[in-house]
């Protein structure tokens, strides 16, 4: 009966019951309605049922939870009964009509549900979600993976959507996650529907890889790679090339997977690449794949090898380094893979040529895969001749891994074709377009020159080309087009230096003028610039080869000249507005000025940039100085730029001008300015500058230098915002060190001593004329060396300058630290008088009747003949000659040699004292005042010093 | 016994002082060196190239032997030689040119066996790896070349070096290698401010440092923890090799300390291994000698009025040293001890690619027997000693 009934074609089958388990209860007829009594306990808990008719059976599937669905059977009470009256007559065929019902039987069990309530627990929207991360439709990480699989496209597009939605709101959820999240995932990388792919590309491309780039990307990667591999493989032709795009991302986010998988990962460009049935038509498609392999063989280890890696930081020097897999291992396994994907791109680029003849125009779809077909020829060619294969077993991979087939199919199909050229001239756009496909064959070419031998007709083809390029003459004159060649011939430059010494000479002169032409023409900031000095870096400078001919041919001569010339215009127009381009230039003339050696007519002309130079640093026009683009650079070119001057072994006048001009602009960083006078000075003592030059430049140092705030308080030495005072002392000690390093004191002594006292009689600023005297005494020796002439000039400018220094420097009262800071402020403007005082007593005395005779005669007053600026009355000339005096005896030493003068210190107490008593317009607190000091003045002056001590109580330290 | 020898770019002879004692020995007459011209030629003589006027076209370099003040052997050389080394055994001396050129003399004949074109401008300082298989030049170009030695003695046509580095923005001012041959670490300094410690192995920079002021001298301690840089400002800087260093101090990246008297710059620098002294000689003419651990001065030689720049440290053979005692009855008797003149050309004809292997054996043959015999003669150096001071009593 069962079986019967079972075999019914009734369409109202829904639900597919597994079969031996419904069977089974059945086969013992009768025993069925106990079985479900036995089962009937269960609607007892039951949380909600429902009630279906299925081929004449009633199944009630009770719903516990929303996980366990129980079916129970209750069998029709009729059936039964029905097949034990027709007993024998199988297989009876009921006939029913179409449309109409049976009626209900009698005994049917009545299937309604009446309920209050439905109460579905998990499912329900008052779920206590607090605390998990839920996405914006409340589903939490885990459900969303779950419906990943869902059998609805759109619903796993929704949970694809959920999880970046989930993710973007609470990164650390990925982070936990990302394992689970990935195996979860990856599933879908072959997922059917091209919805779910893009959205899981979106979903990897935004979120996933971005957050899982810090940490152990191996294992990440390993477990994505493998549905990859499988997704490239499928049959459908969309799901291959999403693969490849996921690929594509793969590299981007974690560079070493392309070696780990390369092998495979070419051979499946090539099986896709195979299929040209596809590409010319779905162009779009092909070009994504494309760009991606230009990306995966970029990947190639092409360069030469020696790029500069960082230097070690923080770590020890002699640390163990960990033990890291090098990025060129495993590529030489590849060769001979990449060979038959090579030969693959060029059928396919072969494909792509009667296309072109026969379209009206070159689209940009096929201009594109064009462009990466050639770009991936390029870096495979560039990998078999320049890649690292030492690993290889070969000995020499060159000879060996040029097997006739590629050559030939390279030259022929490839290089047979050049140039390509517009069919039907439409637009300027097409130009470009041919122009940069033309280029990249002129690479391929070149850097196969010396594999194919080329005839002398196709290697004039490509010079021809390649000198046009450079000229700009292929490329339109659009602005589009000027940035087009901009953008394009720099990749043609690095093969100017190798094809000019190896081309005639007729050539030669071609390509280097047509180089010389770009390099003058292009923007001084674009790349074409970079590219074109590095290149002239190359053809200027002598790599590694010590035997260079001397004799270089004079048409690169020629050139090389103009380049040089070139060179500081460049620098100069340039400005500070491109940094990086000018510490380029600027190091170009480093290496030249250091290397030049070897050609002695180029030694002359980078001898010759000083004088274009100059403008570089400051340029002095009707009296104004007008600042170069040095003040204004980063401190780094700063230093290249003075680093240069070194190596000029002739240093203009001219140029030492512009650079003291440079030292004395109050901007320039004390750093920079060091720098200046440690390089000036080396360059001096390599002989490339003039002594007199030199001394010159120290004098107007100190003369010229700009001391801000201009009159000296005692600020503590913290204050270098608000004053260079402490600058200028280190530049005074840095020049003295300086000057003693030049040979004899005596020698040089004698050559400065004139100008200093010409320069000092001119009145400077208090500090200038301190650090002037300070050099005087440096080079002096006791006793002294000044001439008679000097130390009567000297007598007359030394009280002006003792008193300006106490007027200048306020007395304070108060604490003792600020007693003591002021003593130590005046005492390093004294110092240097203290000196001239202890080596010449005749000094001394002119001294002290110069101060005494200024005090009485008033119509002699010192500002007729001296620098007082600020002392004008006889009353604050008065009380500031005291205060002097004072401090003058406060040094035990000078104190000595002052008793040795009683009677002019007598003369100008004396003197003192009667302007007091003339003095009318005196308040009492004043007069008290300067009575006392003028007593305690008295005291000093009366007593001897009894106390001996030695001459290194002086001492310039206490500068 | 170890001495120490100093000389000045101004004329003030090569000072000789026991290090250990203090006592000064005797002083070798009319030295002027440049900075890196002064050298013991396997400790047998001291030799010495000469600072010439600008305009001199013949360079000129001295020997003294260990007895004599006067300078026994006066060499012309082609050109003004500023560095002098000589290996480990005294059997080459290699000098550095003016013009760039390198010239490699065989001491024992004083033959030239090899000039080069080794820079683009003079070359300021030359050293031999310990064992002698490599030299290091620097320039006044801010380049640093390294020579394999065998390579640059043996063969004929020009060759080239080892590694070039090209860092340095300007005059190399110093060189010291590390220990370890062939994977040892030298250290550069320059005049742009910077130490550079480059790897012989790898070819490559590995740190650079920058100072407050300019790099003359360098000395390298002998672990290799730190390096020690003497600077123009007077102060000698600690900077960190394989020691700690804190990113946050005064001074910049790896530097870690320093040693100051608040003198003169600071020309050279020398270390003695075996005391853990550190020489160094200043602007001021006076010679320190430091106590690395405790950073203080415990001993001042003064050499002369101007800048020393040049400290050895040698460990001078005693049979040399008795020989003092009676110096000028010494050397009369046996005659001048010293190998001939260097030769100004090399005459590069075939038979001296022969002679050459004979040569080369008494150079090296020399020093050995000189030490088998220290003890021994220690003893008699004391015997005769104490015999002297003997007589003397009792003549008094």
């Amino acid at each position: 009966m069962w079986v019967g009934s079972y075999s019914d074609p009734s369409p109202q089958t829904l639900f597919k019951l597994p079969r031996p388990k419904t069977e089974n209860p059945f086969k013992g007829g009768p025993k069925a309605p106990t079985r479900l009594h036995s089962l009937n306990p269960c609607t007892r808990w039951q949380v909600g049922t429902r009630v279906f008719i299925l081929q004449r059976k009633l199944y009630s599937i009770i719903f516990l939870g929303s996980q366990t669905v129980i079916f129970s059977t209750m069998v029709r009470s009729k059936a039964p009964s029905k097949k034990q009256q027709k007993k024998g007559i199988d297989f009876k065929k009921i006939k029913r009509k179409l449309g109409r019902k049976l009626p209900p039987p009698t005994n049917a069990t009545n299937t309604e549900i009446k309920s209050k309530a439905i109460v579905l627990p998990e499912q329900s929207v008052a779920t206590n979600k607090e605390g998990l991360a839920v996405s914006k439709k409340g589903l939490t990480l885990k459900e969303l993976l779950q419906q990943t699989s869902h059998h609805n496209a759109k619903v796993r597009r929704d949970a694809l959507m959920g999880i970046k939605d989930l993710v973007l709101k609470h990164p650390a959820e990925l982070r936990l996650h990302r394992y689970a999240v990935i195996e979860k995932l990856r599933e879908r990388i072959s997922d059917d529907d091209k919805v779910v792919r893009e959205a899981l590309y979106q979903l990897f491309k935004s979120e996933i890889f971005p957050g899982c780039a810090e940490d152990n990307q191996g294992l990440f990667i390993s477990l994505v790679m493998t549905y990859i591999f499988n997704a490239m493989t499928n049959l459908s032709i969309d799901i291959r090339l999403m693969a490849f795009r996921f690929f594509d991302l793969v590299v981007q986010y974690h560079p070493p997977c392309f070696s780990l998988y390369a092998e495979k990962i070419l051979q499946s460009y090539e099986d896709i690449l195979r299929k040209n049935q596809f590409y010319l038509e779905d162009k779009g498609k092909l070009k994504s794949t494309l760009y991606g392999l230009v990306r995966c063989l970029s990947l190639l280890p092409s360069k030469k090898p020696g790029c500069q890696k960082n230097i070690l930081g923080e770590r020890k020097i002699h640390a163990f380094e960990p033990d890291l897999p090098t990025e060129n291992t495993g590529f030489s396994v590849i060769i001979k893979k990449l060979k038959e994907l090579v030969l693959v791109l060029i059928n396919c680029f072969q494909d792509f040529i009667p296309l072109l003849n026969s379209m009206p125009q070159l689209d940009a779809q096929s201009f594109d895969c064009i462009l990466s077909i050639l770009q991936s020829i390029d870096i495979a060619v560039r990998f078999f001749i320049y890649g690292n294969h030492e690993e290889s077993p070969e000995a020499n991979p060159l000879q060996v891994t040029w097997d006739q087939t590629l050559l030939s199919g390279l030259s022929k199909k490839l290089l047979g074709v050049f140039p390509l050229y517009p069919k039907h001239h439409l637009s300027v756009k097409e130009d470009d377009r041919y122009f940069i496909l033309n280029i990249v064959i002129t690479e391929i070419f070149l850097h196969l020159r010396e594999w194919i031998c080329p005839s002398a007709n196709v290697f004039a083809k490509f010079l021809e080309f390649m000198e046009n390029a450079l000229l700009g003459k292929t490329c339109s004159s659009t602005r589009s087009g000027k940035a087009t060649w901009e953008k394009h011939v720099p990749s043609l430059l690095p093969f100017i230096p190798k094809l000019v010494s190896e081309v005639t000479t007729d050539w030669q002169s071609h390509l280097l003028e047509a180089f010389t032409k770009t390099f003058r023409d292009c923007n001084p900031e674009s790349s074409l610039k970079l590219a074109c000095l590095s290149m002239i870096e190359e053809m200027l400078i002598p790599r590694g080869d010590m035997h260079y001919t001397e004799a270089s041919d004079p048409v690169a001569l020629d050139y090389q000249t103009i380049w040089i010339r070139e060179l500081p215009l460049l620098l100069i127009l340039l400005g500070d507005k491109w940094p990086s381009s000018s510490q380029v230039v600027l190091h170009l003339l480093l290496r030249l000025g250091q290397f030049a050696c070897w050609n002695s007519s180029l030694i002359w002309e980078y001898e010759n940039t000083q004088f274009a130079l100059c403008e570089f640093y400051s340029t002095c026009r009707e009296g104004n100085i007008y600042y170069g683009p040095f003040m204004r650079l980063p401190r780094d070119s700063q230093e290249l730029s003075i680093c240069c001057l070194y190596y000029f072994s002739n240093f203009s006048t001219l140029l030492l001008k512009a650079i003291t001009s440079c030292c004395l602009c109050p901007e320039l960083e004390p750093y920079v300015l060091f720098r200046i006078i440690e390089v000036v000075h080396a360059a001096y003592k390599a002989g490339h500058i003039q002594f007199a030059d030199h001394i010159s430049f120290f004098i107007t140092l100190l003369s010229r230098f700009k001391v801000y705030p201009e009159n000296i308080c005692p600020v503590k030495e913290s204050d270098v915002q608000i004053s260079n005072c402490g600058t200028f002392k280190s530049l005074t000690c840095m020049v003295c060190s300086c000057l003693s390093q030049m040979g004899d004191s005596s020698v040089v002594f004698r050559i400065l001593e004139k100008a200093i006292l010409d320069l000092i009689s001119l009145k400077p600023q208090l500090d200038n004329a301190c650090a002037m005297l300070r050099v005087l005494i440096m080079l002096d020796s006791k006793p002294t060396r000044l001439s008679e002439q000097s130390i009567i000039a000297l007598s007359n400018f030394l009280p002006g300058y003792l008193m300006d220094v106490v007027h200048c420097i306020p007395e304070v009262d108060g604490n003792e630290v600020a007693v003591s800071n002021h003593v130590q402020t005046c005492r390093y403007y004294l110092l240097p008088c203290f000196f001239l005082f202890d080596r010449s007593n005749q000094l001394v005395k002119l001294f002290l009747n110069v101060m005494g005779s200024s005090l009485t005669d008033s119509s002699l007053s010192l500002e007729s003949h001296n620098s007082t600026q600020y002392v004008t009355d006889s009353l604050s000339r008065m009380n500031i000659t005291v205060s002097l005096l004072l401090l003058i005896y406060k040094d035990v030493k000078v104190q000595k040699i002052m008793s040795l003068f009683r009677t002019e210190i007598g003369s100008i107490m004396q003197s003192i004292a009667s302007l007091q008593s003339s003095e009318v317009n005196m308040t009492i607190e004043e007069r008290h005042k300067f009575q006392c000091s003028f007593e305690r003045l008295k005291i000093v002056a009366s007593s001897s010093p009894v106390v001996y001590i030695d001459d290194a109580s002086i001492s310039l330290s206490g500068a | 016994m170890d001495v120490v020898i100093a000389s000045s770019s101004i004329d003030g002879g090569i000072g000789c002082w026991d290090l250990q004692t203090g006592a000064e020995q005797l002083r070798y007459k009319t030295c002027a060196s440049p900075p890196h011209g002064l050298v013991s030629v396997g400790r047998r003589f001291l030799a010495s190239s000469q600072l010439r006027d600008p305009s001199a076209t013949s360079g000129h370099v001295l020997y003294w032997s260990w007895s004599k003040p006067q300078a026994e052997v006066k060499s012309f050389p082609a050109e003004p030689i500023k560095p002098l080394a000589a290996d480990s055994e005294g059997s080459y001396i290699v000098g550095g040119g003016s013009s760039g050129d390198i010239y490699l003399w065989e001491v024992a004949t004083g033959r030239l066996l090899k000039k080069w074109h080794a820079h683009y401008r003079a070359v300021t300082c030359l050293v031999f790896s310990e064992d002698n298989s490599l030299v290091i030049s620097g320039s006044d170009d801010g380049c640093v070349r390294v020579w394999i030695f065998d390579d640059v003695r043996r063969q004929q046509a020009s060759h080239l070096y080892e590694y070039s580095f090209t860092e340095h923005t300007l005059c190399v001012t110093d060189i010291i290698m590390g220990y370890g041959g062939g994977s040892a670490i030298i250290v550069s300094a320059s005049e742009d401010r910077t130490c550079k410690v480059w790897s012989l192995s790898r070819g490559r920079l590995l740190r650079n440092i920058v100072f407050p002021s300019i790099i003359d001298a360098i000395a390298l301690d002998p672990g290799e923890h730190v390096f020690y840089a003497g600077s123009r400002d007077g102060k000698i800087y600690i900077a960190a090799l394989n020691a700690e260093s804190s990113p946050s101090n005064s001074y910049g990246l790896h530097i870690i300390g320093s040693l100051s008297d608040h003198s003169k710059a600071v020309t050279c620098l020398a270390y003695s291994t075996e005391r853990n002294l550190l020489l160094s000689g200043s602007e001021d003419g006076m010679v320190r000698v430091w106590d690395v651990k405790t950073q203080n001065i415990i001993r001042m030689f003064r050499h002369a009025k101007g800048p020393v720049n040049n400290i050895l440290i040698v460990s001078r053979p005693l049979s040399l040293g008795r020989a003092e005692s009676n110096a000028q009855g010494f050397s009369r008797r046996h005659g001048s001890s010293l190998p001939p003149p260097l030769e100004k050309y090399a005459n590069s004809t075939d038979e001296d690619m022969d002679n050459k292997a004979i040569i080369n054996l008494p150079a090296t043959s020399n020093l050995p027997t000189d030490a088998s015999y220290l003890s021994s003669q220690l003893i008699n150096d004391h015997i005769k000693e104490l015999q002297q001071q003997g007589s003397s009593a009792a003549v008094e």
